[in-house]
C-alpha cells in the first residue's frame, strides 16, 4: 500500500525527488476513509497529515466559504509534513472519499534518514518561497 | 514477546496500552470480563499499513474467540501523559469479518494520527509517535449495560453508584439516555432507585455495525435492573476495589444473566 508515484510527482514539495525516492515517500502512506459529510482537516486545528484523494470528492472552505472542489489525485496539508502548525483550510468530504495520507511523524523519519531527500526538499521550499515572494 | 498475545497476557502497558493491561489483570484476577486479545502498537501500524502477513497472524489470533467483536483502542502512553486520552480514541462494535477487522484496525490507528488527536497531545506536552495498541474482544451483545462508580463521584459518598439501561452499554457513556439512576451501600443495601427515561437501545445488526432503536413503550421507564443483578454489580465492585483499589470508574453489562466487566478504570473527577 502506498499512495501512487504518479500523484506524488505532481506535488510541488516532491518536485525534486526521482523515482525511488517517491517510492520511498509513497511507501508510508496509510490508506483512509472518510463517511459523506465528515469534517477531514479542521481550519485552525493542529495539523496531523497530509492526505492525496484515491476516490470520491472533497470540499475546501476557508472562513466558511467554498474555495474549491477536490477530484482523485488531488492533494492537501503537505505542510503538516514539516509543521504541525494550525490548518488554513477545512476540508470536507463531499462523498465517500477515499485517501492516502502521511503523518508529520512517519514523515519526518524518513527524510532524517535520508539527507538527499531531505536537502531537495530545502531546496523546493526555498524555490516556493522565493516564488511566492515574486508574486 | 508476541505482539498479539490473549488478553490474560497483556499485563504490559508499554506494550499493549493501559486498557489492554488493565483487562488483562482483570482476567488474571478471575474477573468476569469477556474474552479477547491484545495487540501490540507496531502490529496496528502493520495491519494500517496493509501488511498482509501481520494481518494473516492477526486474523489467526481472532480465530478462537468466534464473533462478533468489539475492537476497542488502549492507547500505550496515556497513563505517562498522566492525561486522560478516553474520547480521543475509539471503540468498534460488532465488527464480523476479516475486511472490517482490517478497516476497524486502520480507523483506530488514523483515531491516534488525527489533527484532533495531534493537538491534544501538544496541549498536554507529549511530542513523541502516538502508539495505539488495541483490545479485540468477542461483543457481548447485552440486556442491560452501564457505568458503575464505586464511589459516589459527585458527592465523594462512600457508596455506589450505577446508571444502567437498555441493550449496549453506549446509550449511556454517550449520553444518549436518562439511564437508571441507583445508589447501593457497601453491604449491598440499595438507597435509592430512580427510573429514568430509556427512550432508545443501541444493538447489534447482524451484517455489522450498531443500531440505535427505539424502546417499548412499556420499558422506557421500566427500571432495568433487577434487586438480584444490583447485588451482583455491587459485588463486582468491591471485587474491582480489591484488585485495583478505592474509587473506580467501572463499565458493565448483562448478557444471557452473566454480569461482565467491560473497563474498570480510576475515577477522574471526584466530589468535594
Amino acid at each position: 500500500m502506498g499512495a501512487p508515484i504518479d500523484v506524488l510527482k505532481r506535488i510541488p514539495l516532491f518536485a525534486e525527488l526521482d523515482d525511488n525516492e517517491l517510492e520511498r515517500v509513497a511507501s508510508v502512506f496509510k490508506e483512509r476513509h472518510f463517511s459523506e459529510g465528515e469534517t477531514v482537516i479542521q481550519q485552525g486545528s493542529g495539523a496531523a497529515a497530509f492526505f492525496v484523494i484515491d476516490s470520491g470528492e472533497a470540499t475546501v472552505l476557508v472562513d466558511g466559504k467554498e474555495q474549491r472542489v477536490l477530484q482523485p489525485g488531488d492533494h492537501f496539508g503537505e505542510m503538516a509534513l514539516i509543521d504541525a502548525g494550525a490548518r488554513t483550510a477545512t476540508v470536507l468530504a463531499s462523498s465517500e472519499l477515499s485517501c492516502s495520507g502521511v503523518t508529520f511523524w512517519d514523515f519526518r523519519p524518513l527524510v532524517e534518514e535520508n539527507g538527499v531527500i531531505g536537502w531537495k526538499l530545502l531546496q523546493t521550499l526555498i524555490e516556493i518561497y522565493r516564488s511566492e515572494r515574486r508574486q | 514477546m508476541s505482539e498479539v498475545v490473549p488478553l490474560i497476557e497483556a499485563l504490559d502497558p508499554a506494550l499493549y496500552g493501559s486498557k489492554a493491561a488493565g483487562l488483562g489483570q482483570a482476567l488474571k484476577d478471575g474477573l468476569p470480563v469477556p474474552p479477547g486479545v491484545a495487540l501490540t502498537g507496531s502490529v496496528v501500524d502493520a495491519v494500517a499499513s496493509r501488511d498482509e502477513q501481520v494481518m494473516r497472524q492477526v486474523m489467526e489470533s481472532v480465530r478462537p474467540l468466534g464473533g462478533p467483536l468489539a475492537v476497542r483502542s488502549s492507547a500505550v502512553d496515556e497513563d505517562s501523559a498522566e492525561a486522560s486520552f478516553a474520547g480521543q480514541h475509539l471503540t468498534l462494535l460488532n465488527v464480523r469479518s476479516a475486511d472490517e477487522l482490517a478497516s476497524a484496525l486502520s480507523e483506530i490507528w488514523w483515531s491516534a494520527n488525527s489533527d484532533s488527536a495531534i493537538t491534544y497531545r501538544q496541549r498536554v506536552g507529549l511530542f513523541t509517535r502516538p502508539s495505539i495498541g488495541v483490545v479485540v474482544q468477542l461483543l457481548v451483545t447485552p440486556e442491560t449495560a452501564g457505568v458503575m462508580f464505586t464511589q459516589n463521584p459527585v458527592t465523594g459518598a462512600d457508596e455506589r453508584v450505577i446508571e444502567a439501561s437498555w441493550g449496549l452499554g453506549e446509550a449511556v457513556v454517550a449520553g444518549r439516555v436518562i439511564p437508571d439512576h441507583y445508589r447501593v451501600d457497601r453491604a449491598g443495601n440499595v438507597l435509592e432507585r430512580t427510573a429514568g427515561r430509556k427512550s432508545i437501545a443501541f444493538r447489534s445488526l447482524p451484517e455489522g455495525g450498531t443500531v440505535e432503536e427505539e424502546v417499548a413503550p412499556e420499558l422506557v421507564d421500566r427500571l432495568c435492573l433487577e434487586e438480584g443483578q444490583l447485588a451482583e454489580l455491587s459485588r463486582l465492585a468491591d471485587r474491582c476495589e480489591e484488585v485495583y483499589g478505592r474509587a473506580r470508574d467501572i463499565e458493565w453489562a448483562i448478557a444471557d444473566g452473566r454480569l461482565y466487566l467491560l473497563q474498570c478504570r480510576a475515577v477522574t473527577t471526584s466530589g468535594p
